[in-house]
């Protein structure tokens, strides 16, 4: 295979993912409780850009679906690439930052800002992200000690105490929430995974984050490759191994925590899309990374379409329908592996 | 032609200081001080676990350099990752893959260090990748699936890798481990030529021929310490040998390849339980005797084997053994004393076993110390026309044997049982 037919594959499946990606976004801002024509969709938002109009269709499009829709597609795309990053990290096909507990510490440091800071608008901006990220940074450094044993750390020992720390962080944010019953509903609400009730602000925050979070890993995508032949082959190749560890941890924490403050703790989308999508484009990262972003984005645009139609009017939360999706799949990893061994 | 597997300019010599390397608070080889100058193949051999390859990783970091120093020009534990890895190429001795990278996406990766942050492969990686890929013989490989492929494909597929690096520096941990014979020489060809193009090679090898074979000079690993580099012929005579691996063996020069061989003989534990037997005399020669040798010894009996031509190869598998015998030069013949002392040794066994040997004039005087010692004899084959090279005179002293009551055996498992035999009559 020559580099130049390679490179027009690559872009193909890309513009594909995108396509693939804007026709969800589209579905999932028509469909809803009241459901519109897909070109009354695109009307609403060429009316909204260019100034005028604002018909009541309008606002539902322009003010509360389409943050929304975009959201969801934020989220997934923020999750699958944490799942990305964990996976190759840890040489672990069923890292993914729910399970390693990280989606967790990220809920408990989002809480424990929105307790201690109240709920005025800067410290729903700026706290709870930052929250979210201390939380999620403490987490995995301790996850990641507590799985080592003398400098190498064990695959299962890694699963078992990210999912032994998520219970308990899980479990002290119930404890927070006790002591605070004034935000227990909504919090309790959020932290199944909800995209509910997101303005433009959401939107703007997470965008902001999975930016900053995408730098490394875009720019490193070959070290994530080598470093899935272990971490002293990876030295041997030239990859300062350490260094590039805490940073794409810290990547994978900024756009985990990123995720988690505005929707809340869902699970299994940074699991199970880096994995259908490395089926199709294979494991090196250059292409894995951009494919599983836009794949984990239209993941969670169509699991909210889903929430949201299922039950009309009633609304799921999306954790719930990743959840169903997601543990069976982990389940099916789980086995394969234990198989093949 | 090594083409664009050496980068051009000067080599580099790998230097070790005093070198004590090891893991947290173990310190696996002390005071190790050796070189590995350019164009020179040093070969690293020892027991297991005597940190061969310990001291291989401490050079690119995977093991603590604890005390002194290991340099490639400059030290390599002040080295970055990007510059050591465009220096030094490791091969180590297994590798995992656990995702489906295409055997050229693997061999591509040995390039990262040559690349710049935002660059992607330039038509000269492909080139370099293209020839090591050739060069070891992977290129047809190129679009499988590693994770599909065999341990000797991926073992090559690892080295190609490593040469992909364009290293001045070569460090090989058993790179032959999983390589059929073809593929094996194949290989270690290839490093000969590399290193003759100026590479310094350090290698780990548990084949001692082949590290024998290959390297310039040996060094051995045992007991938490390095022995200097010395050519193979030095470094691994039958004495060392037998004191680190405890093991007893033939060490000469192989006719065809006029490099050092080893044939193991036997494990020293085993030769302990020696004493108990009892003393077997043997006529034999050219190798006719050295498995029934081998055999007794393992059994615990101890062997004389009368006087034997140095270079003969029953002469050395007695000396592997530490059977007594007479020695004589090469093609020399026996003497007065030599005949005494033949005499004296097999008046002392209980039991001759003569072995299909010929006899001519050079070593007929054993058959007839044999005949002559009143010992009871084990008569192994037939004395025919293609036997007696001594004019009738060895059919004669076979004849006078039989007539006094020496026992026939076909085959050595008959001897062995006529020996029991032996032994429980005298019993």
């Amino acid at each position: 295979m020559t580099a130049s037919s390679e490179r027009n594959r690559h872009a193909l499946t890309l513009v594909g993912l995108a396509i693939a990606l804007a026709a969800a976004i589209i579905a999932g801002v028509a469909f809803g409780a009241v459901s519109l024509p897909p070109g009354e969709v695109l009307g609403a938002v060429s009316r909204a850009l260019s100034g005028h109009g604002s018909t009541l269709a309008d606002a539902l499009v322009v003010d509360l679906r389409l943050p929304r829709v975009l959201l969801a597609a934020l989220v997934g795309a923020s999750l699958a690439l944490a799942g990305v990053l964990y996976q190759a990290l840890f040489k672990n096909p069923l890292a993914d930052p729910y399970i390693l507990g990280v989606s967790s510490g990220a809920g408990l440091g989002a809480t424990l800002s929105l307790s201690l800071l109240g709920t005025s608008y800067l410290a729903r901006a700026v706290g709870v992200p930052l929250g979210a990220f201390a939380g999620a940074l403490l987490t995995m450094l301790l996850v990641v000690r507590l799985a080592s044993r003398r400098g190498r750390l064990d695959p299962t020992s890694l699963l078992l105490a990210g999912i032994a720390i998520s219970y308990t962080l899980s479990a002290i944010t119930s404890f927070v929430l006790v002591f605070d019953r004034e935000s227990m509903t909504s919090v309790v609400y959020w932290m199944m995974g909800g995209l509910g009730n997101r303005s433009w602000e959401h939107v703007a925050t997470l965008g902001a984050m999975l930016a900053a979070g995408s730098m490394v890993p875009l720019l490193f995508h070959r070290e994530l490759d080598l470093m899935l032949l272990g971490d002293e082959r990876a030295g041997q190749l030239g990859v300062a191994v350490e260094r590039f560890k805490l940073l794409a941890l810290g990547s994978a924490s900024l756009v985990v925590a990123g995720a988690v403050s505005v929707s809340g703790l869902i699970g299994f989308v940074g699991l199970m899309t880096p994995h259908m999508v490395r089926l199709v484009v294979g494991p090196r990262h250059r292409l894995l990374l951009p494919a599983s972003a836009l794949a984990g984005a239209i993941v969670l645009v169509v699991a909210d379409l889903l929430a949201r139609i299922v039950l009309a009017p009633v609304e799921i939360p999306v954790g719930i329908v990743t959840a169903l999706a997601g543990g069976p799949f982990f389940v099916w990893l789980l086995v394969r592996k234990e198989r093949s061994r | 032609m090594n083409g664009r597997l050496i980068p051009p300019g000067d080599g580099v010599p790998l230097c070790f200081r005093r070198v004590s390397v090891g893991y947290g608070d173990r310190t696996v080889v002390r005071e190790a001080s050796f070189d590995v100058r350019p164009g020179e193949f040093v070969g690293l051999v020892g027991p297991n676990g005597a940190g061969k390859s310990t001291l291989l990783r401490a050079v690119t970091g995977g093991a603590e350099v604890k005390m002194g120093d290991i340099t490639a020009g400059d030290s390599v534990v002040r080295l970055h990752e990007r510059e050591r890895a465009r220096l030094i190429g490791v091969v180590p001795q297994s590798q995992p893959s656990v995702f489906a990278f295409t055997a050229r996406a693997f061999v591509e990766m040995g390039r990262h260090a040559h690349l710049g942050r935002l660059e992607s492969l330039r038509p000269e990686d492909h080139a370099v990748v293209g020839e090591v890929m050739e060069r070891t013989d992977t290129a047809r490989l190129a679009d499988e699936r590693v994770d599909e492929l065999s341990g000797g494909d991926l073992q090559r597929l690892t080295l190609a890798q490593a040469l992909a690096q364009q290293p001045r520096v070569l460090l090989l941990d058993e790179p032959t481990s999983h390589l059929d014979l073809n593929h094996a020489l194949q290989v270690l060809d290839l490093v000969r030529s590399l290193a003759d193009g100026g590479m310094a090679v350090l290698g780990v090898f548990h084949d001692l021929g082949i590290a024998a074979r290959y390297a310039d000079r040996i060094s051995i690993v045992a007991e938490g310490g390095v022995l200097p580099p010395r050519a193979p012929a030095e470094a691994l005579d039958a004495a060392t040998i037998s004191q680190v691996f405890g093991v007893r063996a033939v060490v000469r020069t192989d006719p065809v390849t006029g490099t050092v061989a080893i044939t193991p003989v036997l494990r020293g534990e085993d030769i302990a339980r020696a004493e108990s037997g009892m003393r077997v005399g043997l006529v034999c020669g050219s190798g006719t005797g050295a498995s029934l040798m081998r055999q007794l010894v393992l059994a615990g009996h101890s062997v004389a084997c009368g006087a034997l031509n140095r270079g003969d190869v029953d002469q050395a598998v007695a000396e592997a053994l530490g059977a007594r015998l007479v020695e004589l030069p090469p093609f020399g013949e026996m003497d007065e004393t030599a005949v005494a002392e033949v005499a004296e040794s097999f008046s002392e066994v209980c039991c001759i076993v003569v072995c299909p040997t010929p006899f001519g004039r050079a070593n007929l005087p054993n058959l007839h110390a044999a005949v002559t010692s009143g010992r009871p004899l084990i008569l192994m084959g037939d004395m025919g026309p293609d036997r007696d090279f001594a004019g009738g005179e060895a059919r004669r002293l076979w004849n006078e044997a039989v007539s006094h009551g020496a026992v026939q055996a076909r085959s050595e498992a008959d001897a062995l049982v006529e020996l029991e035999r032996c032994r429980a009559e005298k019993g």
